[in-house]
Order: structure tokens, then C-alpha cells, then sequence
């Protein structure tokens, strides 16, 4: 039997809920308010500032930046980040142990320093383009992410069902891709998942790394909040919870919702 | 094929497929703050994209932000910058800009004495504002009318400041050291000590003309301390916004537009600052209440020339500052000014 | 071939970390000593000229109080969410997850700029406090560092709550029964034999949302003001505004250090609290 819990600890649990969840409802609201200042109850419904983002050439292009340093960034994490988890789970004797601490340094290192640093040393010492230093600093950001939740699916995997498959005459690339790979499915969606979402939404590092004329969501979202605190602010902020909600409805559908809870 | 290559094809296709998004045409890049975007968006980008047949991208932010970015790309990265003078200033001192061809911008012909030369061979003045004060009338009762109303009691919690990193900011320095009294170049403490009085009315500085607009509109601030190109947007927000008639005189700003060292598209950034200097550009950036014209053939309406820093004998009555001293004061009193409001 | 196999399966990120991790961090690091002969501190005479600023010591100071209030505040809101959580059918205990999780993906800026509207002046907050008579006019809220401790618990409750629930919910219910078989109420039981169990799993939230929230830039900036700086603003006025590269090369060691010092600390602490905890 369970033990009863406390009415106060509920209530106390609802209103943690409340606060949790209904800002993000206002914001909701505010975006539809046909005013030109953010106000809650919105004042007559209109989409016209999910339009203004549309209208807004830097919106669109920070929203394509966005999304290229998201995939582009989680594909090279996970081209490097894979190999390096399988090593860490199946060559782990031949390895020195300070190796997984040293992929976890990027969620260690303040990403504010790791920003700055990059800036120091990629763009200004190196002279290499904005682009790609952005890419360089999001692909930085989400290795730990892939090597870790890689490495946990591996870790439950039986490596002696790879070893069979050699031992039969499969060759080891073809039996990583054919064994292995599918096996730990759910840890390299759950990864990818994880990675893009880190990365649309980084602030610390993309405020160095942005130039003139690449520039992450994020940070435009902050520039046009300094210049014009109107309703637009919120929509975007509802396409990204959109985003999101998109993401976890394909979280839900290829994996079920249990993976959140691990 | 499984599902994670399927993933990953379709996730590095839709990335090779945004990264070979348009980017034919030339692109054009300007620095500039970014404010009344919309605006210039109308009245300049979108006749000069038509004129130049490119694309124009921008850099934003506030001066120290943009210039300093300039600097650590060595010159490189953007084709003309706009600054105000104290920080093209330091761009001509740290070798950023090039020297202008004046014969690829005859416009510069028809400005104002001083906006055709203000820092010798490098970029013309675009525009000549004032620093001043503003209030809210409906909030801010007697009127403001002199610098030293700033330190009046009923005014707690109501100031919001230009940061010592904006233009005006060491002007606010400059005057609390005529509020005690003192020359605030050589009696550094005794102005610090002003302005620490000043503190508790300050709800927070701003960095950039719209976050002092935000404050206002949203009825943080009643007070500040900005320049005159920002009263358009600030009487639409609130209209009952007035610019304080000071008995102890403003302060002339000129603005300048600048080529760096390591602009790509030299010849466009001519063209560019003769376009922007040209007498019907300037007159409509007047009348849409963006900025004031320096062009001497532009004739505006009173109401239009009223809230501009316009005509001859206006301007011959600013007092200008002399940047090779503020400059470096500035540098010294970045921390200072962190002391006095960041505690 | 073994042996060179693990290495070069590794070797990509392992050259990537290091060169674009490790070495860059470590240059920063590097420059913020000074030289040799400089002043009286020679090589640590940069971080004699930071402590001996009021101005920097207080920035430093505010963010530790910042970010130990967020800390404490979390922890408390996060563990009695986790503790009913945790206790919830299946069915509602992942969806409540679900809805705890999701304001974690949405992002700092989104979340940040939701306490920007409701504690302005005409926001909902004062809106509520006049309407019920509790304040005569609007109260000033934002630029205080309530605000800013405000929105980062805001932006750090759902990262505790995730963590508590996972550690909570490898609690057997069996101890729990067997305490309350012994005599023992629900409170005692949770004090004597549930929070000891969980505490390894509270350090480590504890340690994450501190050094996170030490390190916050977006929150503090948009929240703070120039009148609250915290390292992580400071930082970006040093570097990309008054563009004194050695000055916040020195903000940046002296958050990495706190940060390492953190987590050592913490780690030695939460062995020697429950050794029992794998």
C-alpha cells in the first residue's frame, strides 16, 4: 500500500505546475493580441505579429541559421560521437579513464567561457569565417550529449551478438551498421533529439560566434527584444514551443514518452 | 535502408538544401544600430537594393559592440559602418577606415561646413543631432529645464542613463562634474561623487535608444537623458514625451558613415554614401522623423524642423566636444562607472 | 590492432575537444596572468587588481548569493514536486514529466522574457497585486535581483524536478514500508530514511543547477540590468564591449575554477554523506 501523501504537498505540487507551465500560457495569449505592446488578456485576436516575423528578413534568415547549425552540428557529433561512445563501451580497457571526462568538458567548461575562448582562438587567431566557427561552437556544444546517451544504449547492448556476427564471416563495418546501429536506435534518436534542441536554443556561445549576417534565433530574438518589445517576441517564442512540441510528439511516436523519464 | 540512415541522410540533405538558399547576388553589408529599422528598411535599403541590384545584410548593435567586432576582424567583414564621431574617432585611431574618395561622393558638396570634413580625409557626417533630456509631462511635475534637475528628489527610481559605453554616456560624467562644480577631467572624484548621489533615481542604464524606449513605454522610467533622434519613436510611444528646454545648453553629436579597411565592395560603399547624403534621402529621413538632415538644400516645414537639430544657426550654437580628450577619460571611467551604479 | 582500434574510433572527438576545447580554453586561461615582474603580484597581479575592486567582488559575490538562492529554492520546489510525482499512478507520472520537462526545451530567452512582461510595471503581477488591493500603485520589480532569482528558479525547477524523480523513484517503496511497519509517521520516514537515500541524487541537481546558474548570461542581462551584474554579463561587457580581453580572460578563469571547485567539492561530499549509493 502505498503511503498517503500529504493534501498541502499536492497543493504545494499544483502550484509548482501552475508556475511552470503558466507563463509559457500568457506568452501563448500575448502573441495573438491585436495591440502593437504586449498585453495579457490579448485585446482583440490577431496572427498578424506571427506574420511580422515572416515580413522580417532578419527573422528569416536567423531562423535558416538556426536550423542549419542544428542539423549540420548533431550530424558531425554524431559521425564523431558514435565511434567514440562504441570505443568508450567495447574498447573500454584499452583506454585511459580520463577520456570520457574529457568528452563531458563541454557541458563542464561554462559555455560562456567556451564561447569566448572560440572567439579568441577560431575567428580572431584563426581568421576562420563566421559560419564556421558558429558550426565549429555547436558541434562543440552537443558531443557530450551524443557520447553520453550513445554510450548509455550501448551499455545495455550484448556485445557478443556482434562478436557472433564476425565470427561468422561478417565484416566488422558492415556488422556495426547492421547490428549494432539498429540495436541502440533509440539512444542515437534520443541523442539527435537532445543535440538539436540544445543547440536552437544557445544563447552563451552563439553571442560570440554571430557576425554580420549570421545569426542564431536566439540571439536575434534578444537583439529585436533591445530594439522593439512588441508582440512579435512572443510569436516567435510560439513557434519555438511548437517546435518543440513537434519534437517530443515524434519522441512519443518512434520511442514513447518513458525515454524522458530515464 | 533503417531508420537512423534515413535520419541522418535526410538531416544532412535538408542542411545541404538550406545552406544553397539564394546568395547570388552581391551582398552588401552594413553596420549600423539597427534602430528605426523599419524605416530605413523603407526609405534607404530597399531604393538602394533596387539601385545596386544587392543584397543588403546587416550588422547590429551599439557602437562599442560593432566597432569592437570591426576590430577583431581587422577592418574586415562589413562595407560601411555608421558611428557616431567619438567612436569613428577611435576607428580612425585604431586604422580601421579608409580614406574616402570625395570625387566618387559629390553630394558631400552640398552639407553643412561642418559635416563635410569632420575627421579629415575619412567618412562624412550623415546627420547632427543634440543631447538633452526628456520626460514624461504626465508624470514629471514641475518640468524639467536645467542638467541639475536630474539629482531632484521626487525623481527616485524614475532615471534610466545612457551607459558610459553609448555617446552620451561620458556626457553624463561631463555634466555631474558641472553639477559639483568641478572640471571632471582633472577632478575625477568630486564628479564620481555626483553621480553616486544620483544612484538611488536610477532604476537601470541603457544601452541602445530603443531599450530607453522600451522603459519609457512601459512606464519604468519618467526621465532620461538621450539624443534628439530618438524623440520620433518616443512621442509615438508615449505621447506625452517632451524635450526639456535646457537653460545650461545641449550637446552637438554628428554622426558619420565610414569605410573599413577590409570592405569588399568599395565602389558600392561610394555609391552607398552619396546615395544616403543625397538631398531627397535626407529630407524624407527628416520628414519620417529618423534622423536630421545635414544636406544644406534640404528645406523642411516647421513642424518638421521642429524637432531636429536644423538650420544654420542652430547648429553654430551646439557645444561640440573635444574627443581626443573624452576618449581616453572614457577608458577610465568604465570602471568608475561600474563602482558608482553596478553595486 | 585491438588497441589502436578503440583509440581510433575515439580519436575524432577526442582531437576535436582538444583542439577546439581544451587548447582554446587553456590560451584564455593563460591570458589572464600577467608578467613575471608586473606590479606586486607579478604573474597573479591580474587577479590582485580583481579582488582588490569593490566593483568586482561584489559582482562575484552577488552571483554566488544569485546562485545559491536559485539552488535552494529549486531544490525544495523541485523535491516536493518529485517526492508527489514520483508517487503518482504511471499513467499521470509521465505525463506530469512530460509537462515538467517541457519548458526545459523551449529555452532560456523564451522563458526569460515570459518574467519580462509579467514583472514590468503594467505586467500581470502588478496588475494582480493593485487589483486586489495589496499595492496602492505598480511595483517596481524588474532590475532588482529578486527578479533575477525569480526567473532562473523559473528556468531551473524542471531540470530538478527531472532529476529528483529519477533518484526518488529508485527509492524502493519497500523501505519506505518497512519504516512505516516499524512505527515511524510519514514525515520521519522521509527524513530518516527517504532523504538520506536521495541525497547523492540531490547533489547532483544541486551541483547542476548551481553551476549553471552561476554561469548564466541570457536571464541575468535581460532580467538584471547593467545594475545587477553577475559574472556571466560581466564577462560579455568585458570581452565584446569594453573589449579588455586579459580583464574578462580573468572572469572566465575565475568562473572555471568556482565551477571545478564545485563539482570536486561536491562529489567528495555526496561519497562521504551516503556511501552506501553506488
Amino acid at each position: 500500500m502505498a503511503t498517503r501523501i500529504h493534501p498541502l504537498l499536492i497543493l504545494f505540487t499544483v502550484l509548482v505546475y501552475v508556475f511552470l507551465l503558466g507563463p509559457l500560457i500568457i506568452i501563448f495569449g500575448a502573441s495573438l493580441s491585436d495591440t502593437t505592446y504586449l498585453t495579457f488578456p490579448p485585446q482583440g485576436l490577431s496572427f498578424r505579429w506571427f506574420q511580422n516575423i515572416w515580413d522580417i528578413s532578419a527573422f528569416r534568415r536567423t531562423i535558416v541559421t538556426s536550423l542549419q547549425m542544428a542539423f549540420l552540428g548533431t550530424a558531425i557529433a554524431l559521425v564523431i560521437g558514435i565511434p567514440a561512445a562504441y570505443a568508450l563501451n567495447r574498447y573500454r580497457v584499452t583506454l585511459p579513464g580520463w577520456l570520457s571526462t574529457l568528452f563531458v568538458l563541454p557541458i563542464l567548461v561554462p559555455e560562456i567561457v567556451i564561447g569566448f575562448s572560440l572567439l579568441r582562438s577560431v575567428t580572431v587567431q584563426a581568421g576562420v569565417p563566421v559560419w564556421y566557427a558558429l558550426l565549429i561552437g555547436h558541434t562543440l556544444l552537443v558531443i557530450p550529449y551524443v557520447i553520453r546517451v550513445v554510450s548509455a544504449s550501448l551499455a545495455s547492448f550484448d556485445f557478443s551478438i556482434e562478436e557472433a556476427a564476425i565470427s561468422l564471416g561478417s565484416p566488422p563495418a558492415r556488422t556495426f551498421f547492421t547490428i549494432v546501429l539498429p540495436n541502440i536506435r533509440s539512444g542515437v534518436i534520443a541523442a539527435f533529439i537532445l543535440s538539436f534542441i540544445t543547440s536552437i536554443n544557445d544563447v552563451s556561445v552563439s553571442l560570440f560566434l554571430t557576425g554580420p549576417g549570421v545569426s542564431t534565433l536566439p540571439i536575434q530574438l534578444l537583439a529585436h527584444m533591445e530594439q522593439f518589445f512588441d508582440p512579435t517576441i512572443a510569436s516567435v517564442s510560439v513557434v519555438l514551443m511548437l517546435l518543440t512540441i513537434l519534437v517530443m510528439i515524434i519522441v512519443e511516436r518512434t520511442l514513447g514518452l518513458a525515454i524522458v523519464a530515464k | 535502408m533503417p531508420r537512423y540512415q534515413r535520419l541522418a541522410l535526410s538531416s544532412i540533405s535538408a542542411a545541404a538544401l538550406l545552406a544553397a538558399l539564394p546568395a547570388g547576388a552581391t551582398t552588401f553589408t552594413i553596420s549600423w544600430w539597427g534602430f528605426n529599422g523599419d524605416k530605413m528598411q523603407e526609405i534607404i535599403v530597399n531604393p538602394f537594393q533596387e539601385l545596386c541590384g544587392c543584397e543588403v545584410v546587416f550588422e547590429t548593435g551599439n557602437n562599442g559592440d560593432r566597432l569592437n567586432r570591426l576590430a577583431m576582424r581587422s577592418g574586415a567583414g562589413v562595407d560601411v559602418i555608421y558611428l557616431t564621431d567619438s567612436y569613428s574617432q577611435a576607428g580612425i585611431e585604431q586604422g580601421l577606415f579608409q580614406p574616402i574618395d570625395r570625387a566618387q561622393v559629390p553630394n558631400i558638396a552640398e552639407l553643412y561646413d561642418l559635416a563635410q570634413a569632420p575627421q579629415g580625409e575619412f567618412g562624412p557626417a550623415y546627420t547632427v543631432g543634440r543631447i538633452g533630456l526628456v520626460y514624461d509631462s504626465a508624470r514629471v511635475n514641475p518640468p524639467i529645464t536645467s542638467w541639475n534637475d536630474l539629482w531632484r528628489a521626487d525623481l527616485a527610481s524614475s532615471l534610466s542613463l545612457p551607459n558610459i559605453t553609448t555617446t552620451a554616456g561620458p556626457m553624463v560624467v561631463l555634466q555631474a562634474g558641472r553639477h559639483a562644480g568641478v572640471d571632471a577631467y582633472t577632478d575625477e572624484d568630486a564628479t564620481f561623487a555626483a553621480l553616486a548621489e544620483l544612484a538611488p533615481n536610477i532604476v537601470t542604464n541603457y544601452n541602445t535608444g530603443s531599450e530607453m524606449i522600451n522603459l519609457f513605454s512601459t512606464g519604468e522610467i519618467s526621465v532620461s537623458m538621450t539624443q534628439d533622434f530618438t524623440l520620433g519613436r518616443l512621442r509615438d510611444a508615449v505621447p506625452t514625451i517632451e524635450w526639456a528646454t535646457l537653460t545650461d545648453g545641449e550637446i552637438a553629436v554628428l554622426n558619420t558613415i565610414n569605410i573599413p579597411t577590409g570592405s569588399e565592395n568599395v565602389e558600392l560603399a561610394h555609391q552607398f554614401i552619396n546615395f544616403v547624403l543625397s538631398a531627397d534621402i535626407q529630407r524624407q529621413l527628416a520628414e519620417q522623423g529618423v534622423d536630421a538632415p545635414v544636406n544644406a538644400t534640404v528645406e523642411l516645414s516647421p513642424e518638421a524642423a521642429g524637432m531636429w537639430t536644423y538650420g544654420q544657426e542652430q547648429i553654430d550654437s551646439l557645444q561640440r566636444i573635444d574627443y581626443s580628450q573624452l576618449n581616453p577619460a572614457r577608458d577610465r571611467w568604465l570602471d568608475r562607472w561600474n563602482e558608482t551604479f553596478g553595486m | 590492432m585491438k588497441r589502436l582500434a578503440g583509440w581510433m574510433l575515439a580519436s575524432p572527438a577526442t582531437l576535436a575537444i582538444t583542439f577546439l576545447l581544451v587548447i582554446p580554453v587553456a590560451i584564455t586561461v593563460g591570458l589572464s596572468f600577467g608578467s613575471p615582474g608586473q606590479g606586486d603580484w607579478g604573474i597573479v597581479q591580474p587577479y590582485a587588481d580583481f579582488f582588490a575592486s569593490g566593483f568586482r567582488r561584489n559582482v562575484l559575490w552577488r552571483t554566488f548569493t544569485v546562485a545559491g538562492w536559485v539552488t535552494v529554492i529549486s531544490l525544495a520546489a523541485g523535491l516536493a514536486t518529485a517526492y508527489v510525482v514520483a508517487r503518482c499512478p504511471p499513467w499521470m507520472k509521465s505525463t506530469l514529466i512530460v509537462l515538467a520537462v517541457f519548458p526545459l526545451l523551449t529555452g532560456v530567452v523564451v522563458r526569460s522574457f515570459a518574467w519580462l512582461v509579467l514583472l514590468g510595471r503594467e505586467g500581470m503581477v502588478n496588475q494582480v497585486l493593485q487589483a486586489t488591493g495589496l499595492t496602492d500603485g505598480p511595483v517596481a520589480m524588474l532590475y532588482t535581483q529578486g527578479a533575477v532569482i525569480v526567473a532562473m528558479v523559473y528556468i531551473f525547477v524542471p531540470l530538478m524536478v527531472l532529476v529528483l524523480v529519477g533518484v526518488l523513484e529508485n527509492i524502493p517503496e519497500d523501505l519506505m514500508q518497512a519504516s512505516s511497519s516499524l512505527g515511524a509517521g510519514p514525515v520521519a520516514s522521509f527524513f530518516q530514511v527517504t532523504l538520506p537515500l536521495a541525497v547523492p541524487g540531490l547533489i547532483v541537481g544541486a551541483v547542476l543547477v548551481f553551476t549553471a546558474s552561476f554561469t548564466s548570461y541570457a536571464t541575468p542581462h535581460l532580467l538584471g540590468g547593467t545594475r545587477q551584474m553577475m559574472m556571466g554579463t560581466f564577462l560579455q561587457q568585458r570581452a565584446l564591449v569594453a573589449f579588455d580581453w586579459p580583464g574578462a580572460a580573468v572572469v572566465a578563469a575565475i568562473m572555471l575554477a568556482v565551477i571545478v571547485a564545485t563539482v570536486l567539492v561536491m562529489t567528495r561530499v555526496a561519497r562521504r554523506l551516503n556511501p552506501m549509493a553506488t
